[in-house]
């Protein structure tokens, strides 16, 4: 999976959790902040991509912004292969 | 009313946690609760490891019931407090933990044999606790006193119970025997109280908090922090009130700076519990303070809650 493909799909679920526009979720949008979603929030974005990428998010310790969310994703389905 | 195995699995005599509540969680409030077969668990709030400590060794001096421990996740001590509890694992069984996510600490306290159930106001939070090994969460409604999460009781706990495969505790809006009935029939294997404890005989919380908890009607509740965040339910006071206004005022900025905001906040809690101070302290106290109108002993708490449920259930 390209990093461009990871990307949509991680925007896609976070713009189904916080009922943003699409444009408002690039790889530098800091999920908190910008996006005024809450620790509930958060838990539901990991969940999906979890289930989406079939991957493990122990902790969102250093996950603030999308391009954090993206460069884990990366890494574990490369840690898969 | 069969008490459910899970609940039995931890010495309980009555399916009721009380809640660990800071600063009012007290090691003598928590072994008065275990000692009458209820799990009385010690609020760590923002103590530090060794106030922690006396507590843990305080509630053992009075009861050698199972006692529990809530970790606030968001305390600066959380990891001292942690050490204090492995420490302490023979002697603790159950630890709950508040806002936030345990999951790096949960292997550590399985590892000790301590049952670890996360409190969680959502289905995504609660799959999580369940995936990385929790052993029962306790389901929170926004009825309940302190911080709070979204969802009502009555619409979290079904969806929680449907979702996961460990036991449910039922809190938030809960206080007497038609609550855990209700909490039951939703699924639940128990309940969490909070505010019908704080004004228990036992509960070292100033006078004037529990006179304005037990005075206080339905909608005498606020939320705090809901621009701020960190949202918190308190009973209205000059305190909430002029947290509420600041931080309205400053929500309508284009460049909100909650500082001081916050300033009003911290301690807040403290000053309520040890001075009574309603300019101050934050009372906080859930939507059913409405409902707790005597201060009781925690034994005559638990028997009554108990035996409501069990009538209004058909059973004996």
């Amino acid at each position: 999976m390209t990093n461009d493909e990871i990307f949509s799909k991680v925007q896609a679920i976070i713009v189904d959790q916080t009922g943003e526009d699409a444009d408002k979720v690039t790889l530098t949008t800091n999920i908190k902040q910008d996006l005024d979603a809450d620790s509930l929030d958060i838990f539901e974005v990991i969940n999906e991509i979890e289930d989406e990428f079939d991957i493990k998010i122990e902790t969102e310790e250093g996950i603030e912004t999308v391009s954090d969310l993206v460069t884990f994703v990366e890494k574990q389905l490369a840690d898969k292969e | 009313m069969q008490v459910d195995p899970f609940m039995q699995s931890l010495g309980l005599k009555y399916p009721i946690f009380q809640g660990g509540m800071a600063w009012v969680a007290d090691g003598r409030l928590a072994a008065a609760v275990s000692n009458a077969g209820g799990l009385g668990i010690i609020g760590a709030g923002h103590a530090s490891g060794a106030v922690v400590a006396q507590e843990i060794e305080r509630a053992r001096s009075l009861s050698d019931r199972p006692i529990g421990v809530n970790v606030m996740l968001l305390s600066p001590h959380v990891e001292d407090v942690v050490k204090v509890i492995l420490k302490a694992h023979e002697r603790i069984t159950v630890v709950t933990t508040g806002a936030g996510d345990p999951s790096k600490y949960l292997p550590d306290f399985k590892a000790a044999a301590i049952k670890v159930v996360p409190v969680v106001a959502s289905v995504a939070q609660a799959k999580r606790m369940a995936r990385v090994g929790a052993d029962a969460v306790v389901a929170e409604g926004m009825e309940s006193g302190g911080h709070i999460g979204k969802l009502t009781t009555m619409a979290l706990v079904p969806q929680v119970v449907d979702a996961l495969n460990i036991p449910v505790i039922a809190a938030g809006g809960i206080a007497d025997g038609r609550g855990l009935a209700a909490a039951i029939m939703l699924g639940a294997v128990g309940v969490q109280m909070g505010t019908r404890f704080l004004v228990a005989a036992e509960s070292k919380v100033h006078p004037d908090y529990k006179k304005a908890v037990l005075k206080a009607k339905d909608i005498d509740t606020v939320i705090t922090g809901e621009y701020a965040g960190h949202p918190a339910r308190v009973l209205k006071n000059p305190m909430a009130n002029r947290f509420m206004r600041l931080e309205k005022k400053e929500a309508a900025k284009s460049n909100p700076d909650f500082s001081e905001v916050e300033a009003i906040g911290n301690g807040s809690l403290k000053t309520a519990v040890l001075t009574g101070d309603r300019e101050n302290g934050a009372y906080m106290a859930g939507q059913v303070a409405g409902l707790v109108t005597q201060a009781q002993p925690a034994a005559d708490i638990l028997a009554d809650v108990y035996q409501q449920a069990t009538q209004l259930m058909g059973g004996d």
